[in-house]
This record gives structure tokens, C-alpha cells and sequence, in this order.
């Protein structure tokens, strides 16, 4: 299976629906919320952030693939879900 | 002040900021509500009602750009996606605010 | 004829070259400032949050809010980042060393 992984801000409502679009598909996932991490990791965050040219969360990669901003639709194709939500 | 109270309070200040430009509340009511409230905590740790759906540099150039409602400061991506960042504004001529995809300013082709 | 409503807000020996002074004319808040002489009067809080302008930073006919850097031309109370916003200014004249603005207009008789 493909490797998740998201930033996410626990204060955006479309941070909580990316994480619940891979719970209800069984997806495993890992996720740091930027708000709540240490200002090391946020540093390193925000640097990975600009240098993808994302200005804002959910920052969600599939293997090497970047989706910024809310995208069931993409998030499905790119996992091989048939019927995106 | 409680959080109803300031949530009122923001509500009433944005309006007059977001309605000259074209913008208003999104008719989503969960989503206004949820957004309100998540702006009056920041406003509480931070002392300013960030974006809930943008990151804080903690350089304030760059932070006082994502102050809501920061339309003004992103106002050809926003006018784009017909919404702000997190959704809690959207064009005037939005009803179905559902519709509108959240998409980045690297792929809206304005770069 | 319309008759302009003109105020006495403040002695204009009392309003420093790149200063702000805050005047309270029949209880509207408007903030005076001085540059290159000229002296304007606008609205003294903020479009965006209503934070007072006061104590914000006057760089040329820039003035900057100092609650979330808004920033506004004080000689036409633009915004500078979205010109549909502005504050509302107010003219100004001075007669005997004291600074008047004017609150609006009224219908004479």
C-alpha cells in the first residue's frame, strides 16, 4: 500500500475531514498537527511547505505525490478507490 | 468576553470588511460556526484571529497576511476559487459553497 | 444652501510635523496627523477590527494599524491592500491657530 502521510492544523475543518476520508478507507496514515508540534518541526514544516509551494493544510503526500488542500477526489484516484466521497 | 459573545463580535466586524469586496459569510452554518469559534481560540493564544487553515511563520510580516478575513492579502487566488483558504467567506454569487474545491495557489495558474 | 459643520478640535500649535493626535468632536473619534505641514483628519479606529490608529506608525502619508499592520493613505483614507475599504476623512481648516474639521453638512435656512 502506499505510504501516507499529512500536516494538518488541529484548528481546520478540512484537516479533520482529510484525516477522516483515510480512516473510513482503512488507510493508515501519519500526521503531525503543525500547530500543536515543537518549533523545530514547525520550522522544518513551513521550509517543506514553501519549497512545495503550499500555502496552507491539509499538506497531504501519497509516496512522492503532494495534494494541498482538501481533495477526496485526488486522494482517491491516487490510492486506487473506486467512487471518491 | 465568552467565546459566543466574541464570535458575535467578529462576525459583526467582518462583515463590513468582507462585504465592499465582494465576499460574503459562507451559507454553510456548521462551517461559519466551526471557523468562528476556532478563530476566537486563536484570538486567545495568540491575541490575533489567525486563519485556522494557514500556518503562523511567527515572522509577523508574513503572519499579519493570514489575519482574518485575509482576503486582501490573497485576493487574485481567492477570487479564483471563488472562496478564502478555509472556506468561511465565499463570493457573493456562491450558494452551493460545497462545490467549491480548495485549491492551492500553485495550481490556479496565476504564478 | 447647505451649510458645512465646522468644529473646533485642537490649537494647531499643539500638532507636531509626522505626529498623531487623537480629537473626540461631539464624541467621534478622529485621528489628526501632520505631514509636511498639511494637516489631515480621518477616522480614528480601524476598518478592519476597529483597533484605534493612534498609537499605530505614521511613515509619510503611510499609516500603519498597530494591531494587524493594516495599512492606510491618510489623505484618502484608502486601504492600501483593497481600495473598497477606507476611512472616512474629514476636512480641515485653520482660523486663529485653531484646528477646525468638518463633522458633515447641514441645511441652513
Amino acid at each position: 500500500m502506499k505510504k501516507v502521510s499529512m500536516y494538518t492544523l488541529s484548528t481546520c475543518p478540512w484537516c479533520r475531514k482529510t484525516k477522516k476520508f483515510f480512516t473510513e478507507h482503512n488507510i493508515p496514515f501519519d500526521f503531525i498537527d503543525y500547530d500543536l508540534a515543537d518549533e523545530a518541526t514547525q520550522k522544518r514544516i513551513m521550509q517543506e511547505l514553501d519549497a512545495n509551494g503550499a500555502n496552507g493544510f491539509p499538506f497531504v503526500r501519497i509516496d512522492e505525490e503532494v495534494i494541498v488542500g482538501y481533495n477526496p477526489g485526488r486522494y482517491a484516484k491516487l490510492m486506487g478507490i473506486g467512487g471518491a466521497a | 468576553m465568552n467565546v459566543e459573545s466574541r464570535k458575535k463580535a467578529l462576525r459583526y466586524f467582518f462583515d463590513k470588511v468582507v462585504g465592499p469586496l465582494g465576499y460574503k459569510f459562507t451559507p454553510d452554518g456548521d462551517l461559519m460556526d466551526f471557523l468562528l469559534e476556532q478563530e476566537v481560540m486563536l484570538e486567545r493564544k495568540h491575541g490575533i484571529p489567525f486563519c485556522p487553515c494557514q500556518p503562523l511563520s511567527h515572522d509577523r510580516l508574513r503572519d499579519m497576511k493570514i489575519v482574518c478575513p485575509c482576503i486582501p492579502f490573497h485576493r487574485k487566488h481567492f477570487d479564483a476559487i471563488r472562496r478564502c483558504w478555509c472556506g468561511l467567506f465565499v463570493h457573493k454569487d456562491v450558494t452551493n459553497p460545497d462545490s467549491l474545491p480548495q485549491i492551492p495557489l500553485s495550481e490556479v495558474g496565476l504564478e | 444652501m447647505p451649510r458645512k459643520d465646522w468644529i473646533y478640535v485642537i490649537d494647531d500649535a499643539k500638532m507636531p510635523e509626522g505626529g498623531m493626535v487623537p480629537v473626540y468632536p461631539l464624541g467621534i473619534n478622529i485621528l489628526m496627523a501632520r505631514v509636511n505641514g498639511k494637516v489631515y483628519a480621518l477616522e480614528g479606529r480601524c476598518a478592519h477590527m476597529g483597533c484605534p490608529l493612534f498609537n499605530g506608525m505614521l511613515e509619510g502619508t503611510v499609516l500603519t494599524c498597530p494591531c494587524h499592520d493594516w495599512r492606510f493613505n491618510i489623505q484618502t483614507g484608502e486601504f492600501l491592500d483593497a481600495s473598497e475599504l477606507r476611512l472616512k476623512v474629514y476636512q480641515t481648516r485653520t482660523e486663529d491657530g485653531k484646528l477646525f474639521v468638518c463633522l458633515g453638512q447641514t441645511e441652513g435656512l
